[in-house]
């Protein structure tokens, strides 16, 4: 089973309703997650303000952080290689990369299902 | 002192609530020292970052358990939220200064500075001494002079919130926030929280003054605790005038009469609580007989013919005087709730606007009655408002009803939760606020209420303002930022509103160094209500007068580039004339 890390930008929460504006990635995002870890996905998620050893001990994440800073996260590893950066990956992309069964694809979440196209 | 209600057939657990300044710390002092002189063993504990328990008893505490010499059965211990805050970012953040970019571990740290993170942090602090342990087990009561908010209460008791981070110690996707750095395990918090919300264990006592706003305000907190369960409450008011020195002082006589009003009217809420009074003393609650005293009934002070004349302080109107130079600027009065920046502002603004300034006076007074009164008086005067819970309410709904829209039960109510934190209505308010700021191009804008340094940081960070800038170029305007304009002290004068007492101005002081930390330099400072700017015969309200000299003092030499003192004054100050009292105080025959 391909095991997907998903490393957040600084948080006071995780769904950045904190912040000044909600992000509906991360909303739709957080409930992506939920549903591949339920369908069986090894999904992991780091949040910079709560856990940065996460960060500071991958040499990939730490090498991504001194080159493009936070503002480029989030970032996304698949197996220890960078699989996608400075957005949250979709439902059909955890589904491809994590190698769970697609036939239970559910509407995506998120206002465009994640791909950011209409932003 | 049996018959006060809130002493009898005391818990294991008191806990005092209330905002700062109405006496919680004297209170929960008595109450540990009536227990321990009726014989049981108490501790006492204190998380007012003001703590002055140790100063109460001429001792020095600290952090950890202490012996209160010459009462038998009675020990102190002092905790410092604000440490326990630093505690808790050197935790998580420590291990990574010089690992990660430093622009990286300041944003980090940014994110650890808010109020939620001192909140939990001082609650995992006190959960050892909620549950059984052998450090407590000695003790049949534990006083606290604060008590755990209702949004923290509801933080900790959230189960979906627990599930991954504390027991796996892993990130997972729930709003868990500043919970992921906590220690404990979550069996410690769930018994802390048991424990609070037991009646058999725990008592919750509400601290106010006999003030409507101060009234208002703990009907909310109870209201708040009630609805998770936390109903069996008591209210405790204190420092009510005695109506005894209402003889031959005018001042004392208004004062005695607001006082009673506000009884009177009491929100019906907090009617149904079982309620002592305690009335105002004529000595400093120091040393072991002040506070032995404090919850008997008072005897008659005698009067004299003494008076104490009021002391010569710079008046606000000099403030004004060189806020007017400019000919516009925004004017931001801020401080805590109660310390009367409502008032304060229209004062600032009559005063501006009777010199022939234009000015807009925006006010987020829940009654908009101050507001009102000024409405068409003023040629040049114009009022708005911002109404912080009415702006929550909206942002809230809109979050719920758009990025909400789409989450299944659990993640509904874990977004439901967020929404509800200290947070959200600091950005709520923010959105209504930026909008008024940019009127202070052209005239005056006067507010009582702004962003705090921490929230001015991370909205900052988040780039929300460049986007803003950016939409605003596009369309051809020029524009600064919000955090631009409040750091530049020609455009913006914020002026930091305190009262003559010890915790208002340490409250006033961490203010201060949180807008410091935003680049934001408050440009002076107001000091109101005071009894020591006022002429007094009552022997009460001299001894108060001479108190407060201290901490006038302290404003003067340690705190403020500038200040003013305003007089406690005899009427409720509504309408051109009595606001303009305030800043250019008449001189009162003795």
């Amino acid at each position: 089973m391909p095991h997907i890390q998903i490393y957040d930008p600084a948080l006071c929460c995780s769904t950045g309703v904190c912040g000044v504006e909600v992000d509906q990635e991360l909303v739709g995002f957080s409930a992506d997650a939920d549903w591949a870890k339920q369908n069986g996905a090894y999904l992991e998620r780091f949040n910079l303000a709560q856990q940065p050893m996460a960060f500071a001990e991958n040499p990939v994440v730490k090498a991504f952080l001194e080159r493009s800073g936070a503002e480029a996260l989030p970032l996304v590893l698949v197996d220890g290689e960078v699989a996608l950066a400075g957005r949250y990956p979709s439902r059909t992309e955890l589904t491809r990369w994590s190698g769970i069964a697609s036939a239970e694809e559910k509407p995506q979440s998120g206002c465009c299902g994640g791909n950011n196209s209409c932003r | 002192m049996t018959q006060l209600k809130f002493l009898s057939q005391a818990p294991r657990f008191l806990f005092f609530t209330g905002k700062g300044g109405v006496g919680k710390t004297s209170i929960a002092c008595a109450t540990a020292v009536h227990l321990a002189e009726a014989g049981q063993q108490v501790l006492l504990v204190s998380t007012d970052p003001a703590s002055n328990v140790g100063q109460v008893f001429g001792i020095s505490i600290g952090n950890q358990i202490t012996a209160i010499p010459r009462i038998a059965g009675l020990a102190a211990l002092e905790i410092d939220p604000q440490a326990a805050a630093q505690a808790y970012r050197d935790r998580i953040v420590g291990p990574v200064r010089g690992v990660l970019p430093d622009a990286v571990v300041k944003g980090i740290e940014e994110q650890l500075s808010g109020a939620c993170t001192t909140e939990i942090a001082a609650f995992d602090e006190f959960t050892a001494l909620l549950i059984d342990s052998a450090m407590t087990a000695g003790y049949g009561h534990i006083v606290f002079d604060t008590a755990p908010t209702g949004h923290t209460i509801r933080l900790l008791q959230l189960p979906g919130a627990w599930s991954g981070f504390l027991e796996e110690g892993k990130g997972d996707a729930s709003c868990l926030g500043p919970l992921a750095g906590l220690e404990k395990q979550r069996g410690q918090y769930k018994a802390a929280v048991a424990a609070l919300a037991d009646p058999k264990r725990s008592r919750l006592i509400l601290v106010a003054r006999a003030q409507l706003s101060t009234l208002r305000e703990v009907a909310r907190t109870h209201e708040e605790l009630d609805a998770i369960g936390l109903s069996r409450q008591y209210l405790v008011i204190n420092g009510i005038l005695p109506q005894a020195e209402a003889a031959q002082d005018p001042l004392a006589t208004a004062i005695c009469q607001r006082e009673q009003l506000a009884l009177a009217t009491m929100p019906a809420v907090l009617e149904a609580l079982p309620c002592d009074l305690i009335e105002l003393k004529p000595f400093n609650v120091l040393g072991l007989e002040a506070l032995r005293q404090l919850l008997t009934t008072t005897t008659a002070t005698p009067h004299t013919e003494a008076i104490t004349p009021a002391i010569q302080t710079p008046n606000l109107s000099t403030l004004v005087d060189d806020i007017a130079i400019n000919g516009h600027g925004l004017v931001m009065l801020m401080g805590k709730g109660g310390v009367g920046k409502t008032t304060l502002a229209a004062a600032v603004a009559v005063d501006l606007a009777q010199r022939g300034l234009p000015v807009l006076l925006t006010t987020s007074d829940p009654a908009a009655h101050l507001g009102e009164t000024l409405v068409g008086v003023l040629d040049n005067l114009t009022v708005s408002r911002i109404d912080p819970h009415t702006e929550t309410e909206r942002y809230r709904q809109h979050v719920l009803e758009t990025k909400g829209a789409k989450l299944d039960t659990q993640g509904r109510a874990l977004l439901e939760e967020d929404l509800r934190s200290p947070c959200t209505e600091e950005i709520a308010v923010f959105q209504a606020f930026s909008r008024i700021i940019r009127e202070a191009g052209k005239k005056f804008v006067v507010m009582d209420t702004a962003p705090t340094g921490h929230t001015l940081l991370l909205l900052d960070a988040t780039g929300a303002y460049h986007r803003e800038v950016a939409r605003q170029m596009a369309s051809g305007i020029h524009y600064l930022t919000p955090m631009m304009q409040l750091q530049d002290s020609k455009q913006t004068k914020v002026l930091l509103v305190t009262l003559a007492e010890t915790t208002p101005v340490l409250e006033a002081a961490n203010l201060q160094a949180d807008l410091r930390r935003a680049g934001i330099e408050p440009w002076a400072w107001v000091i109101n209500n005071s009894v020591a700017a006022a002429t007094v015969h009552s022997p009460l309200l001299r001894q108060r007068a001479a108190n407060e000299l201290r901490e006038i003092n302290a404003v003067a030499h340690q705190h403020a580039k500038r200040y003013a003192v305003v007089p406690l004054l005899q009427d409720e100050p509504v309408g051109v004339g009595k606001l303009l009292e305030m800043t250019r105080p008449p001189l009162r025959k003795p």
